[in-house]
């Protein structure tokens, strides 16, 4: 696996030259966007970390691990994960700043630490996304919509747990 | 929503530190957190402009519409009242691409469009079995390459930060087939009650 990355890679660049794009030119583009994207997401990280570094100093954290987490050890998903997968379903950014607070915390080669980022990548904002996308179609019942959505979270989660055991 | 769950955490962690008699320290850890995310930011500009750069070649080099080509199929069985070549039809194939390259920009504002065809034929803001698949595709997350997780990683100092990439791909799956199996079953449930 860890030549996955590099094939890429080189794959991309490889078939973009066959494409002619010129490749250079795309590629500055793409990073100035890029750039975009941390400056937008750096009010929500400077929202969320303060919050999260509260809970975590205050011992709230450790309070709610201790009471919740055996439900996340249960399903065989470890205890660190927990506010990473509570505050998953409502924002990408927040849980991206959780994801870091966690990272930081187990390390983010250790078991929890891979788990943690299986999580984050195989996930998306369950509720956001639902909200906004309900929303622009003003539908008010959307049936079944969530709660299916939620199983394939659940059933992510839960395959994050194993899979990371495995590989 | 967020807004709740933002001053659940902030009320929860100064409750938390005044009865524990941390009160005092309660400003100087939030400063510091301000200020890591700062620096955060900073780190991860790098990771995400290079992953958004190489996902510019990739928008360039027309896979995109190679894959939208060999999405169209599975689709078209996955929405059976839904014409593929329709507007609906191929602003849903475009929204599912771009998720699954992980162009999240161009992704939305097809998802909304499709959302909103298929609401066309919606009666009394009741979703359809379509307009609750394509929700759940979108809700359950397609992207092939978890960039943003790889670069926070790597900001995060793993010798590794791409060793997710299979886990992931895995449990993505996992997730979306559970997701469409759920619906189906869901809607099928409905029919005969």
């Amino acid at each position: 696996m860890p030549n996955a990355m590099p094939v890429l890679i080189g794959l991309v660049i490889a078939y973009g030259l066959i494409r002619r794009v010129p490749l250079y030119d795309a590629f500055v583009r793409g990073a100035k966007q890029g750039l975009g994207v941390a400056v937008d997401v750096l009010p929500f990280l400077v929202a969320m970390l303060p919050v999260i570094a509260l809970m975590e100093a205050s011992g709230a954290m450790a309070f709610l691990v201790r009471f919740l987490g055996p439900v996340l050890t249960a399903l065989g998903i470890p205890a660190e994960t927990l506010p990473l997968m509570l505050l998953r379903p409502l924002s990408g950014s927040a849980s991206l700043a959780m994801l870091e607070r966690t990272l930081t915390l187990v390390g983010p080669d250790s078991y929890a630490g891979r788990v943690a980022s299986t999580l984050m990548g195989s996930s998306e904002t369950i509720f956001y996304t639902a909200a906004l996308y309900l929303g622009a179609a003003g539908v008010r019942r959307s049936r079944h919509a969530i709660p299916a959505a939620i199983l394939a979270w659940l059933a992510g989660s839960i395959a994050a747990g194993w899979v990371c055991r495995i590989f | 929503m967020m807004s709740f769950a933002w001053a659940t955490l902030a009320l929860t962690g100064v409750a938390f530190a005044m009865a524990g008699g941390l009160g005092g320290e309660v400003p100087g850890t939030m400063l510091r957190a301000a200020m890591d995310a700062v620096s955060l930011a900073i780190r991860l500009a790098g990771g995400f402009a290079f992953w958004s750069g190489l996902m510019a070649i990739v928008e360039d080099s027309g896979l995109a519409r190679s894959l939208a080509r060999l999405l169209a199929k599975p689709l078209s069985r996955l929405f059976p009242g839904v014409p593929m070549a329709g507007e609906a039809g191929q602003a849903i194939t475009m929204n599912l691409t771009a998720n699954i390259l992980g162009l999240g920009n161009a992704a939305t504002p097809m998802g909304l469009k499709a959302m909103r065809l298929l609401g066309g034929e919606a009666r009394d803001a009741v979703a359809t079995d379509a307009m609750c698949l394509f929700l759940v595709l979108n809700a359950s997350s397609v992207q092939l390459l978890p960039t943003s997780v790889i670069a926070l990683r790597a900001a995060s100092g793993s010798a590794e930060p791409a060793s997710i990439l299979l886990p992931t791909l895995i449990a993505t799956t996992i997730s979306t087939v559970v997701g469409v199996a759920a619906c189906i079953l869901l809607t099928r449930r409905g029919r005969h009650a």
